[in-house]
């Protein structure tokens, strides 16, 4: 869109978003037997958007499973939620101050 | 966009557990039950979770691995038999004098209906985070 910095930075956008709706599937799953604890592998999959791939889902390792074989921790699903909301709370003010010195350059360039 | 869809698998999940959260109440209003329609004394009940694929439009189709919502898949009761309490005097006795009472353990539904309400709450966070972020993503129009 405006330049390639900005286009990744969407792409990050879109990647948390997608990691976003897998940690909310965990959420919503956290009391269904036998659910498994998906994710996204975030740098590998940074890399392939990048390239202009979709993202897959795996499934966590090593988690504690419960008795019902389900293995959702929500300690570990909240701090994924926030950590999401601060990352793109990051990229979506980077890609403002980008617009924002666009559109100051072209203020400049109107007023003079 | 992508991430409305995350709200409704949230959304999914309260549904789920207030769906729990009202037959555990039910079981903890009818503990002393000794009458009911099908007959016998009441029968706890429970939900079954079961995920499904949140795939409404063609476009979401390909995405669907990425997100699956909740739902009750059943409504499980409990077949153990009764517990018998020796109650000559109850109108409910049978002639050896023993009533039949729900078998259900008050402490074991109040400690599910904790585990309902912060899994309710969870889902409340999850959708409060991704409201934040739609929010966001509309304030770069600003």
């Amino acid at each position: 869109m405006l330049s390639r910095l900005s286009d990744n930075l969407e792409r990050y956008m879109d990647l948390l978003s997608a990691r976003q709706k897998v940690v909310a599937s965990n959420i919503a799953n956290a009391d269904t037997p036998g659910y498994k604890t998906k994710d996204i592998d975030f740098q590998s999959e940074f890399k392939s958007a990048i390239g202009g791939g979709s993202p897959q889902s795996i499934e966590v390792a090593g988690l504690p499973v419960k008795n019902d074989g389900n293995n959702v921790s929500l300690d570990r699903e909240s701090r994924l939620l926030t950590e999401n909301d601060m990352r793109f709370n990051l990229a979506s003010n980077l890609i403002r101050s980008e617009v924002q010195s666009i559109r100051a350059a072209l203020q400049s360039g109107s007023n003079s | 966009m992508s991430l409305f869809s995350a709200m409704s698998v949230s959304a999914s999940g309260m549904a789920a557990e207030r769906t729990r959260a009202e037959l555990l109440v039910e079981n903890l209003a009818n503990a002393e039950t000794t009458r009911t329609p099908e007959g016998g004394p009441y029968r706890r009940k429970d939900a079954v979770f079961t995920s499904q694929p949140m795939s409404t439009s063609f476009g979401s189709l390909f995405e669907s691995h990425l997100q699956e919502g909740v739902a009750v898949s059943e409504i499980s009761v409990d077949t153990r038999d009764p517990e018998q309490r020796y109650l000559p005097g109850h109108p409910d006795a049978g002639p050896d004098g023993y009533v039949a009472f729900p078998r259900l353990n008050p402490a074991e539904d109040m400690v599910d209906l904790t585990s309902s309400a912060r899994s309710f709450e969870a889902n409340v966070a999850a959708i409060s985070a991704v409201k934040d972020m739609i929010m966001r993503s509309i304030d770069l129009f600003k």
